[in-house]
């Protein structure tokens, strides 16, 4: 089926991204007028009917939050934007951002209308200094052009560090704490920002409310499936010929994502795919065969104990020793772990020495004890999740080089 | 630090609100600047900001970012694995050969979000895509004349 441009604009469109021009082009001007004519509870009934999943990993249903914090008790809510964008292989929301920055933004004053947030953050990573500045120029365009209706929207930029994307380290990071996760419950909906209801949502969720709102919700759930509608940005990269960002449907053949000449126009390297690691650092390596008879959807991928993640897709070719691959993913969690829980800080260590010595196959039972403890025992989605990369790779002895 | 040093980091700070919540913007202002985070600069900025100066060292101290050796410029070479495929240690090798002697420190970095154009450097608050062993070697040296 090839590339399909929704949340990135189409090649026809060629207004400056920055510009009010494009506001109009896109019609996201048109999506401000539609929802400030509705009341905001009609709003959450679009975002609801619509279907669309949280894009940031987790794939919460996006209507479901925003119900939560439009009934949360409280005086004053906030609505973020998390562009924070520190995982491996991911690079999705940056091109959304340098391609269309005013349709997230644009996602963002409707979510803020929709729970009744007069204040915005938009959280972006530190090296992203080129995107900031022109998420700061398209917020410029919104105020001249009067499309804020008094929401105050401030950029807030991180300064390297990976746990400050995870949402409850965020908020402590914006309110000028160390970036370390908050125990869950209470969850943002409820008490968030000091203390207040918060809604945060991914940067290209915030980009599909604006295209939901540009058009109406049988456009959007066109694409994809009944149970996951629309389309999901994927981040190719490694050995891939077109390494970069396509937009797809739901639902659409991996194996169509690998050769198709629009998409990843077949493997680079030696050609011979000798795996797949999806969804980042904590994703899920996939062998050849697995990557051929699966599709981008979550059922599918579950049965593979795989999910979508953030849509990264590293292609290793088959000369890549993938228990490298697997240290190196080690090692970076045994960084970035912040210290707060014991079975994430040890286990991040302990699973890091057991990889440097290659011995995942005799320690298997007590990489999975480590495992179990760890997604039992950690607060948060960090160490929840840094075993299953090395998990998945154990799991397919296929991807061992027997010597 | 004197009431100078203080007041001057004032200055530099004088646009934003007094509260806990500007800290991570003000650290930004001040590294910007001074291009390191001495223990007399987190002194000034907790006087400025009334916040401790053990908060402010707190979270000063858990971000990379601010992470810098007094007096030199970091450039960034990213070491993570899609850029690593790529070549990025031995671009690593030129971008130190090409800072030796210049007060400048080369760290490695975790991914940049730039793997489709690995590999991938962060220098002088630009980002080199695709970069070849001349172009960091420039870039390092620009920033040592800039
Ligand atoms: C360690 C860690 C890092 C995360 N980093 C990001 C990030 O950079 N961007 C993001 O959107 N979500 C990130 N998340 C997920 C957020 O916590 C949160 O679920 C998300 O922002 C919600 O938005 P969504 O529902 O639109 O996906 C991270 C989670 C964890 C555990
Ligand atoms: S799981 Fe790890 S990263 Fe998350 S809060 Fe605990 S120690 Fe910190
Ligand atoms: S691994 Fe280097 S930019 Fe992603």
């Amino acid at each position: 089926m090839g590339e399909i441009r929704r949340l990135l604009p189409p090649h026809e469109v060629r207004s400056d991204p920055q510009s009010a021009e494009r506001m109009r082009e896109r019609g996201f001007d048109q999506a401000l007028a539609t929802i400030w004519a509705m009341n905001p509870e009609t709003v959450i009934e679009w975002v609801t009917a619509s279907g669309i999943k949280g894009r940031g990993g987790a794939a919460f249903p996006t209507g479901i939050k925003w119900t939560s914090v439009r009934q949360a008790p409280g005086e004053i809510k906030y609505v973020v934007m998390n562009a924070d964008e520190s995982e491996l292989g991911t690079f999705k929301d940056r091109v959304l951002l340098e391609q269309d920055p005013l349709g997230a933004l644009t996602g963002l004053l409707i979510a803020a209308y929709a729970v009744g947030a007069r204040k915005a953050f938009c959280y972006i990573r530190g090296e992203y200094r080129e995107v900031e500045q022109a998420l700061a120029n398209a917020l410029e365009t919104l105020r001249q052009g009067d499309w804020l209706r008094g929401v105050d929207v401030e950029i807030r930029r991180g300064a390297g560090a990976y746990i400050a994307g995870e949402e409850t380290a965020l908020f402590n990071s914006i309110e000028g704490k160390r970036p370390e996760p908050r125990v869950k419950p209470p969850f943002p909906t409820v008490k968030g920002l000091w203390s207040s209801p918060t809604l945060i949502q991914n940067v290209e969720t915030l980009a599909n409310v604006a295209v939901l709102f540009a058009h109406d919700v049988s456009w959007f759930t066109q694409y994809g499936t009944p149970k996951t509608p629309g389309t999901k940005l994927v981040a190719l990269s490694g050995h891939i010929r077109r390494a970069g960002v396509y937009e797809v449907p739901f639902g659409v053949p991996l194996a169509d994502i690998v050769s198709d000449p629009d998409l990843g126009g077949q493997v680079a390297g030696s050609g011979r795919l000798g795996a797949v690691l999806l969804g980042g650092a904590a994703g899920t390596f996939l062998t050849p065969e697995e990557v051929m008879n699966h599709h981008l959807d979550y059922e599918s991928l579950q049965a593979l104990g795989a999910s979508i993640g953030s849509g990264a897709m590293m292609f290793f070719d088959d000369t890549v020793d993938l228990g490298w691959v697997v240290a190196r993913l080690a090692r970076f969690f045994a960084e970035e772990s912040c210290g707060q829980c014991v079975p994430c800080r040890i286990g991040t260590r302990r699973l890091l020495e057991i990889v440097e010595a290659k011995q995942w196959e005799s320690r298997v039972h007590d990489v999975r004890a480590l495992a179990q403890a760890m997604r039992d025992a950690s607060i948060c989605g960090l160490g929840q999740t840094a075993p299953l990369a090395l998990l998945s790779f154990i799991e397919r002895p296929q991807l061992r080089p027997h010597a | 630090m004197d009431t100078e040093g203080v007041q001057e980091v004032a200055g530099l700070l004088k646009d934003l609100p007094a509260e806990r919540g500007q800290l991570l913007p003000a650290l930004w202002r001040v590294v910007e600047h001074y291009h390191a985070l001495t223990p007399a600069l987190i002194g000034a900025v907790s006087e400025v900001l009334g916040v401790a100066y053990a908060e402010v060292y707190g979270v000063a101290s858990f971000y990379t970012l601010f992470d810098n050796i007094e007096g030199t410029t970091p450039v960034h070479i990213c070491t993570d694995v899609m850029c690593a495929l790529q070549g990025a240690e031995e671009l690593k090798a030129w971008a130190e050969q090409a800072a030796a002697g210049l007060p400048i420190t080369v760290k490695e970095s975790a991914c940049l979000g730039q793997c489709d154009h690995a590999p991938a450097a962060w220098i002088g608050q630009k980002i080199l895509r695709r970069a070849t062993p001349q172009v960091v070697q420039e870039a390092v040296k620009a920033v040592h004349h800039g």
